[in-house]
């Protein structure tokens, strides 16, 4: 049986301390450990990695220890994606994703940094990421950030969060239930050699609803229309999929502009 | 890593600096050559997002001039697999990334940049 998920409160008035306390210090002191338990990919993701065309170049917002930079498996080499992770350690890791020899381009940085230039990249993941941002505020800059980062053209985007809604064989349960503006949680995680060192990571765990909610919001502050391309605007961006499964909220974008 | 792939996709991002703020300029670099596959496929498909007078400067910053000052009309493989060097094998390895407008320092180690700002640096 895990530990318990617990309630905890953000302090408001420095969410960047706060997460540098409950997120960045943990995964740097857990890398090893927590890359080992990180190896499959999940089909969603992998069906979005397979479907993006030869030549084209991706973000992969909060890489961890990179298992989704060798994909998609049966074109090694034709698209790149490169990661960027707040935790040295698991870069460290992720550079060499994948076990092939290949290295792989790394970058540390965090999610609320725009270090590119604009719109250059073809396609950007979230994936189990901007649930580590600790205000709401700080998740909807987190999505704008993928937004302009990836073409106005024809940029795609998928994000994963963990959910509020957890499946039935979670063995997590969530104190509070649903709010409609998810739970700010603790989730324990217990070192297996040592059972006694246990780090608390703080999690925004994710109503339903909630992520498209947000997404809408950082697409509008950006100008962008929500919805399927249409004459009516120059610009903007398409939910091609909002979606749950196993226990964490997804949706897929795609942005698009209008010819004129 | 820094390979010249992903040097050409960064720019500063301190808060106010938007202009001239790309391409990043190397210093005392450390480079490694990593063979690596050749996928001409890829190649064809990125050259269009290039900025080719930054790539062109960054590679003679680390000591290659193997590249032409324009792309050429033609892409045959000898030229897709001199860009593939360039691109996909030179490892900038330690050394510092310099912002042409700011002069912001970002670090390289172990074939990593460190591009995080403090929060207040941010834009």
């Amino acid at each position: 049986m895990a530990p318990a998920v617990t309630a905890t409160a953000v302090a408001a008035d420095a969410p960047d301390t706060y997460e540098e306390k409950h997120v960045h210090q943990i995964y740097d002191s857990i890398a090893s450990h927590f890359s080992s338990t990180r190896y499959k990919p999940w089909p969603i993701i992998a069906a979005f990695l397979a479907n993006l065309r030869d030549g084209w170049v991706g973000l992969d917002s909060g890489t961890g220890n990179g298992k989704y930079l060798p994909l998609p498996a049966d074109r090694p080499g034709r698209v790149w994606t490169i990661g960027l992770d707040r935790s040295r350690n698991l870069l460290d890791i992720a550079r060499t994703a994948g076990g092939t020899g290949a290295f792989r381009e790394v970058v540390w940085g965090d999610v609320l940094g725009h270090s590119w230039r604009e719109g250059i990249f073809d396609y950007a993941i979230s994936i189990a990421t901007i649930h580590h941002l600790a205000t709401h505020e700080r998740r909807k800059l987190a999505v704008k950030r993928l937004l302009s980062a990836v073409s106005p053209a024809h940029g795609r985007v998928l994000v994963y969060v963990w959910a509020v809604r957890q499946d039935e064989l979670s063995k997590r349960s969530i104190p509070g239930g649903s709010s409609g503006t998810g739970q700010d949680v603790f989730v324990p995680w217990v070192m297996s050699e040592d059972k006694t060192q246990v780090f608390n990571r703080y999690y925004h765990m994710f109503d339903d609803g909630e992520l498209a909610g947000l997404v809408t919001l950082a697409a509008e502050e950006l100008g962008l229309a929500v919805g399927r391309p249409s004459t009516c605007s120059l610009k903007g961006v398409e939910i091609v999929q909002d979606g749950w499964e196993r226990s964490n909220h997804y949706v897929e974008l795609r942005r698009w502009q209008t010819e004129l | 890593m820094v390979r010249l792939i992903t040097h050409n996709l960064l720019a500063c991002h301190v808060k106010g600096c938007t202009s001239n703020n790309f391409p990043l300029e190397f210093k005392d670099v450390q480079v490694v050559l990593r063979e690596s596959e050749f996928n001409p496929d890829f190649l064809r498909g990125f050259i269009p997002k290039i900025e080719w007078t930054a790539l062109v400067g960054a590679a003679r910053e680390l000591g290659d001039t193997s590249l032409p000052d324009q792309p050429p009309e033609m892409l045959d493989d000898d030229f897709l697999k001199t860009l593939h060097h360039v691109l996909l094998e030179i490892h900038v390895e330690e050394g510092i990334m310099i912002c042409p407008n700011c002069k912001h320092n970002y670090a390289i180690s172990n074939g990593i940049p460190n591009m995080l700002l403090a929060e207040h640096e941010i834009g």
